[in-house]
C-alpha cells in the first residue's frame, strides 16, 4: 500500500514538474526551430538552426543591451549590498540618536508602491538632467529598503560578543562589517544579491520612461521594444531574444541556489 | 606596575542605576573576582573596563594611566568571553593571531607567541581547525589564547565556564588558575558560581544591586561576611538562616525563635535584652546531629527535629530537618546517617553562629 502510495505521489509531482517546466523548453527548443516547425509541439526540432538568433542580433543591437543590462544590475546589486549592509549595520548594531525612528522610516518605505514614486522620480531625473544617461537607470536603486532591512534581521543575530571580540582586537566598524559580519552572513547576501539581481536585470518600465537612445536601452527594454514594434517578425525571433534575457537569471540561480534554498529553509525555523 | 583602579565609577542606562560608588583597586598581578547574581552588575564593570560600555561618571586607570575614555583596542586589556566569541570562519591560527596582524606585529613574533601559547594550552594539533570542529574544552582553551598572545596589561574573564559541563568546568578551573599564576598578569574574573569565585580568587568582591557588599580573601568572606547578603552568596550548601530575637537567661545571651532555643557565646550589647528581631545563621557544616527519642529533652544547646531529607552525595550527606516552624540543613560527612522521620538532635555550636541584625549587617 505504501509503495502504491509512494508512485501515486511521484506521478503527482512529476506531472506537475512537467507542466512548469514543458513551457519552458518549448521555448528553448522553438528558438532553434526554423519557421516551418514553430507551429508545433513538440519538444526536439526536426532541424537544429540558429537563424533566429542571428536574425535578432541583426536586427537590433542586442549585444549593446545585454552589456548595458550586466552593468546596470551588476552595479546595483553590489551598491545595494555594500550600502544597504552598511545601513542595516549601524540599524542593528550601532547606537545613535534617531535609530528607532530610521527603523520605522525604512519600514515605511516598503508600504509605498513604486507607482507612486514613479512620477516624482521621472521628474527629478529631467530636472538633474539624467535623461539618457547611466545614472538615470543606477542612481535610483543604489538603496533598498527590503535588502536593509532583510541583512539587519540577520545582524541581529550575530552575538553581541563577537562584536565585542572583534572590538578589542582592535577592528574598526568598517573592517568589522566586511571582514566578520559578511562571511557569517553568506545567505542573506546571496539571497538578497539574486532577487536585486533580478529586479534589476527584469525591470522595464523604468527603463522605458528615461533612456530613449537605442545604445542605452538595456536588454528587457530593447526586447519590449523590438517585439512590439514588429521589429522581431517571427515568433522564433521574439522567443530567441527572450532567451537571451532568460539565461543570465538561470545561470546565477544555479550558482546561488544553495544559499537561496538555505536562507527559505532558515527562513521558517528562526522566525 | 600594570594596577587597575576603579575611582567612584557610577553606571546608568537611562534612569536605571546600575552600578553605584564602585572604588577599587586591583593589585599588580593579583586575580580579583567579581561575583553576584545575576543583574549585580558584574558584567557591567568588566566591559565598563573593556571599553565596550561607557562609563557615566568616574574614572578607571589601568597602569595609572587614565583610560576612561578611551576606545577599547588602545587599553591594552584582552578578553575571555563567556560563549567564546571565536570567529567561526577562521581556523585557530588565524583566531589567535588576528589581534596581532591588527596591531602590525611583526609576522615572525605572531608565530612565535602563536606556537607558545598553543604548547601552553595543548592546542598545536588544532591550530588549522576551524572553531566548529573542537569541543566545547577546546574552544575555551583558544578563547584563553587568543587573549595570552596579545600580552595585555589586564585579562579579563566574563564567566568563562558557564558554558560547560561541570566535570570540565572543574578542569579548566584548574587550568585558569594555574596559567594565572604562570603569567602573572593583573586578572579581573567574573563569575555567579561562588565555588569558582573561591577556588580561584586572591580576593573576591561581592557585589549585589550595583553595589560592593564585601571585599576580601575568600576565607575571610567564608567566616567573617558583613551582611546577610554575603553569608547567603559564599560558601556551599547555603548557610541556614532562622528569624527571630534575643534575649537573656541565667545571665546567658540566647538567640528565641518560633520552637528553637540557642545559646550564644558572647553578648551583643547592641541588641541585648530588647526584642528587636534579628536572624541567625549557621552554616550546615557547622551543626552537629545526633538520634534522639522524641521523649528525651534535647541537650541545652540542642534543638529537635524531624528529618525530612536526606542527600546522599557519598563523601559528605545533606540532611534536611524540621525545627519548629524552621527547615535546617546540615551537612554530614561520617557516622551513620538518620533516616527520613527520624527525630534527631540538632546541636548549634554557640561560637560558630553569624547574627544579622533586621537590615541584614552582621552584628559585631
Amino acid at each position: 500500500m505504501r509503495t502504491l502510495g509512494r508512485v501515486a505521489l511521484y506521478l503527482g509531482l512529476a506531472l506537475a514538474a512537467i507542466t512548469f517546466i514543458y513551457p519552458f523548453l518549448w521555448m528553448a527548443s522553438t528558438t532553434l526551430k526554423p519557421p516551418s516547425e514553430v507551429g508545433t509541439l513538440a519538444l526536439w526540432p526536426d532541424h537544429i538552426t540558429f537563424d533566429n538568433y542571428r536574425t535578432m542580433w541583426a536586427r537590433a543591437p542586442f549585444g549593446r543591451a545585454l552589456f548595458n543590462s550586466a552593468l546596470v544590475a551588476t552595479t546595483i546589486t553590489l551598491a545595494v549590498l555594500v550600502f544597504g549592509s552598511m545601513t542595516a549595520y549601524a540599524m542593528a548594531r550601532l547606537h545613535f540618536r534617531g535609530r528607532p525612528w530610521l527603523n520605522a522610516v525604512t519600514m515605511a518605505v516598503l508600504l509605498v508602491p513604486g507607482q507612486l514614486t514613479l512620477i516624482p522620480l521621472y521628474t527629478l531625473i529631467v530636472q538633474l538632467g539624467w535623461i539618457d544617461t547611466y545614472a538615470a537607470l543606477i542612481v535610483p536603486f543604489l538603496f533598498n529598503a527590503t535588502a536593509i532591512l532583510m541583512l539587519r534581521q540577520f545582524f541581529l543575530q550575530i552575538p553581541q560578543s563577537l562584536l565585542d571580540s572583534a572590538r578589542m582586537d582592535g577592528m574598526g566598524e568598517l573592517r568589522i562589517l566586511f571582514t566578520i559580519f559578511w562571511p557569517l552572513s553568506r545567505p542573506v547576501l546571496a539571497i538578497v544579491a539574486i532577487v536585486t539581481f533580478m529586479g534589476s536585470w527584469n525591470e522595464v518600465l523604468w527603463p522605458l520612461l528615461v533612456v530613449r537612445e537605442q545604445h542605452l536601452m538595456t536588454l528587457p527594454q530593447l526586447l519590449t521594444v523590438f517585439v512590439l514594434g514588429g521589429g522581431a517578425g517571427s515568433i522564433g525571433v521574439s522567443l530567441a531574444s527572450a532567451m537571451v534575457l532568460v539565461v543570465p537569471i538561470v545561470v546565477a540561480y544555479a550558482f546561488l541556489q544553495r544559499y537561496f534554498i538555505e536562507s527559505m529553509a532558515g527562513a521558517g525555523i528562526k522566525g | 606596575m600594570p594596577s587597575v583602579t576603579f575611582d567612584h565609577v557610577y553606571k546608568r542606562f537611562g534612569d536605571t542605576r546600575v552600578i553605584e560608588d564602585f572604588d577599587l583597586t586591583v593589585a599588580d598581578g593579583e586575580l580579583l573576582v567579581l561575583v553576584g547574581g545575576s543583574g549585580s552588575g558584574k558584567s557591567t564593570i568588566l566591559r565598563m573596563l573593556a571599553g565596550l560600555e561607557p562609563v557615566t561618571s568616574g574614572t578607571m586607570r589601568i597602569d595609572n594611566r587614565d583610560v576612561t575614555t578611551l576606545p577599547s583596542r588602545e587599553r591594552d586589556v584582552a578578553m575571555v568571553f563567556q560563549d567564546y566569541a571565536l570567529y567561526p570562519h577562521m581556523t585557530v591560527r588565524e583566531n589567535l593571531s588576528l589581534g596581532l596582524r591588527l596591531r602590525k606585529v611583526p609576522r615572525q613574533e605572531i608565530d612565535r607567541r602563536v606556537e607558545w601559547a598553543g604548547s601552553i594550552l595543548e592546542l598545536a594539533p588544532l591550530l588549522d581547525r576551524k572553531p566548529k570542529q573542537l569541543s566545547g574544552g577546546q574552544r575555551q582553551r583558544v578563547a584563553m589564547g587568543r587573549a595570552m598572545v596579545r600580552e595585555p596589561l589586564v585579562f579579563l574573564f566574563d564567566e568563562p565556564l558557564s558554558n560547560l559541563d561541570a566535570g570540565l568546568r572543574a578542569q579548566m578551573r584548574i587550568e585558569i588558575g594555574a596559567l594565572q599564576r604562570r603569567l602573572k598578569t593583573t586578572t579581573v574574573y567574573v563569575t555567579h558560581d561562588q565555588v569558582e569565585a573561591m577556588t580561584l580568587g586572591d580576593r573576591i568582591v561581592v557585589l549585589a544591586d550595583g553595589r560592593i557588599q564585601q571585599i576580601g580573601q575568600p576565607i575571610e568572606l567564608y567566616r567573617a561576611p558583613v551582611n546577610r547578603f554575603v553569608a547567603g552568596f559564599i560558601g556551599t550548601p547555603q548557610m541556614n538562616f532562622v528569624e527571630g530575637h534575643l534575649g537573656e537567661e541565667l545571665g546567658t545571651t540566647m538567640f528565641i525563635a518560633d520552637g528553637a532555643r540557642v545559646k550564644l557565646a558572647r553578648t551583643f550589647p547592641m541588641v541585648s535584652g530588647s526584642s528587636a528581631s534579628v536572624t541567625l545563621g549557621v552554616r550546615p557544616e557547622d551543626l552537629l546531629l545526633s538520634t534522639s527519642h522524641s521523649s528525651e529533652s534535647p541537650a541545652p544547646d540542642a534543638l529537635l527535629g524531624r528529618v525530612v531529607l536526606v542527600e546522599r552525595l557519598g563523601g559528605t550527606s545533606h540532611v534536611h530537618c524540621d525545627v519548629g516552624a524552621h527547615r535546617l540543613m546540615a551537612s554530614v560527612s561520617h557516622g551513620a546517617l538518620p533516616q527520613v522521620g527520624d527525630h534527631v538532635a540538632v546541636r548549634v555550636p554557640s561560637d560558630r553562629v553569624h547574627l544579622f541584625a533586621a537590615d541584614g549587617r552582621a552584628l559585631p
